[in-house]
């Protein structure tokens, strides 16, 4: 059975292809009801579903038998964040594939390039010295972008020996980025005179997690992925061809200066607002493009809606395990995708010295 | 008609002119083989000519037009490129490989259409991988691999190629065997070789290059004689004609020349 099932990956036709998408959105919408279901405190699912109806309908559908409380358990802090996790998940998703594609490295990802470090650098300084105050309160976000696009530059600069990125070098440049960017963040928070609030908050962009989510950040996040997952659905082919290197990529016609510039552009961005919104979660965008590539194959045309799914699923559910596991405590999510991932990426470390061990 | 003009290019890498001052011309239908020891700056100038590089100076008019001037997808309409790709580290159905060479002719959001795939299919065929649609590209031995890039080259539907050492780490049998399969296509032809036999053998016209300068132009016969081999390549050579009319070159190893 296991072998058949290798034998048929990656899918080749349409029908199992969509087949695939229809499965995972059933799954997603399953992870969906299970998440809201799981917390500290037990709703029925009955009072549940009615709190929902009654918040989408925007009436009382329902007569509220409920008190103040679980309404707002269920509709301001359980359902914000289930979907702020599939945005996040999602997000970073989209963020590794673009990052793969540029680096064409199937190791690069915020979180092993040190962007998501730069993003929280940025972060960091705008909550605790209250720089870039000229975007109001979209400061945070602005630093953020700005320390992901810093930290990606640097990252790719130390990375690229000879017009290539090997994958020592990448691995290498993003650890050196990260620890320069860490170090950076930890210094404000230990050495900020400032109240232990700002100092509290930039701690907890440092661990990554769901917790502060609201409506709005939510809404943020959404939207700036939605954007973004449009305008690089319209060059899937350039990203194909990119993927083959630069050379490949100028002689087949493509514009090598403006979508690199684009690449960059929409993959700090994303993760500048991302890791604004919840922190550091590593290792997401290194292990669904992956998983994802396997299951529909590198073509970005469905790589794309594809790891965009599997990548919100399976943040929704270690969104769920952090809420579990130590219960009634709460684990950073952070903490659940490094167990998830780390491993991986030491898998793909070894996998990748035997396949291309023969090559420099 | 000239297809490909270079006029005056000289590039340097590290303020060292590794193509220096640089003038050739190629004509439309012609197979023309770029010869030289190694270093002496082949590669250099196929980058020059194929966008990878911006010379320093001078130019390349493709079709009569200064290449700066065409965007790259105007320029892969005119010209294809084939030059190893060692480095894939992402895994592409062969089918799906070849079609990115339709790419220049694709708008933005422009989906593979049933013509595409008949191109596509057109062009394994013509190199002999007609069954290899559904393999895996990294699967693929090397000769296997630089066919596919062929064929997607000639997806392109370019009038001319240009190839940077397209049999180079091949057995013998598939060296003869790309070679065959570029003079069988109807286009122009502009390519680094690396064996002198093969380059005598399939071109037209060789130019010879050596330490960044042209060397000399012409037939094989014309170029390769057993003084300029000694010279540039330091090994003493005994150039025959074969019954077919095609050079033959024989080279005994001479300790004294190195």
């Amino acid at each position: 059975m296991n072998k058949k099932i290798k034998e048929m990956l990656p899918l080749r036709s349409k029908a199992q292809y969509t087949a695939f998408v229809i499965t995972m959105l059933l799954l997603l919408l399953l992870v969906l009801v299970v998440s809201v279901l799981v917390g500290s405190v037990d709703i029925s699912p009955e009072i549940i579903g009615k709190v929902l109806v009654n918040h989408l309908t925007g009436r009382e559908t329902f007569e509220p038998t409920w008190n103040k409380n679980t309404d707002s358990i269920i509709w301001t802090i359980r359902m914000p964040r289930i979907i702020l996790a599939f945005v996040v998940g999602a997000g970073l998703s989209l963020c590794g594939i673009l990052m793969q594609a540029l680096t064409k490295n199937s190791l690069a990802d915020p979180y092993v390039l040190g962007i998501s470090s730069g993003a929280s650098a940025g972060a960091v300084s705008a909550i605790i010295f209250g720089w870039f105050s000229f975007c109001g309160k979209y400061s945070t976000m602005f630093g953020a972008t700005l320390g992901a696009l810093l930290a990606l530059v640097l990252a790719m600069k130390f990375a690229t020996i000879n017009n290539r990125i090997t994958s020592t070098q990448l691995v290498l440049s993003g650890v050196a980025v990260s620890a320069l960017f860490s170090a950076y963040t930890n210094f404000c928070v230990y050495h900020s005179n400032t109240s232990t609030d700002k100092v509290k908050s930039a701690l907890y962009w440092m661990l990554g997690s769901l917790g502060g989510a609201t409506w709005e950040k939510m809404f943020y996040g959404m939207v700036a992925f939605i954007i973004c997952a449009i305008i690089v659905f319209f060059f899937h082919k350039a990203l194909d061809v990119l993927m083959l290197g630069d050379d490949a990529a100028i002689t087949l016609g493509v514009n090598l200066h403006r979508l690199k510039f684009c690449v960059i552009l929409l993959s700090t961005i994303l993760t500048g607002i991302i890791v604004s919104i919840s922190g550091v979660i590593g290792f997401v965008g290194l292990v669904i493009p992956h998983m994802t590539r396997a299951i529909v194959g590198s073509g970005h045309k469905r790589l794309i809606p594809a790891a965009v799914l599997i990548g919100g699923f399976f943040m929704i559910i270690c969104d769920v395990l952090s809420r579990v596991v130590v219960s009634p405590q709460e684990l950073s999510i952070g903490v659940v995708t490094a167990f998830f991932g780390a491993p991986f990426f030491l898998f793909l470390i070894r996998k990748g010295e035997r396949s291309f061990g023969g090559k420099k | 008609m000239i297809q490909l003009q270079v006029k005056g290019l000289t590039y340097s890498i590290n303020s060292q002119k590794i193509v220096n001052d640089v003038t050739l011309e190629i004509k439309e239908g012609e197979f023309v083989g770029l010869v030289g020891p190694n270093g002496c700056g082949k590669s250099t100038l196929l980058k020059n000519i194929y966008r990878v590089y911006r010379p320093d100076q001078g130019a390349v008019y493709l079709d009569g037009k200064d290449i700066s001037e065409l965007s790259n997808r105007e320029s892969a309409k005119k010209m294809s490129v084939m030059v190893q790709e060692n480095n894939v580290e992402f895994d592409l159905y062969v089918m799906d490989m070849v079609l990115l060479g339709r790419y220049a002719h694709k708008k933005l959001l422009g989906e593979t259409t049933a013509e595409d795939r008949r191109i596509a299919r057109e062009s394994l065929k013509k190199v002999g991988m007609e069954r290899y649609e559904e393999r895996s590209f990294l699967s693929l031995s090397g000769g296997e691999k630089q066919r596919v890039l062929i064929a997607r080259a000639l997806t392109q539907q370019a009038k001319m190629i240009v190839l940077d050492e397209p049999t180079n780490h091949l057995d013998v049998g598939y060296q003869y065997q790309i070679m065959n399969i570029l003079k069988s296509q109807n286009i122009t032809v502009f390519s680094s070789v690396h064996d002198l036999n093969i380059a005598a053998y399939y071109c037209d016209k060789l130019i010879l290059m050596n330490d960044g300068k042209i060397v000399c132009c012409g037939t094989p016969s014309e170029v390769l004689t057993p003084e300029r081999i000694r010279d540039l390549f330091k090994i003493s050579a005994e150039v025959t004609t074969r019954k077919n009319g095609k050079l033959q070159i024989y080279y005994e190893p001479d300790s004294t020349l190195l």
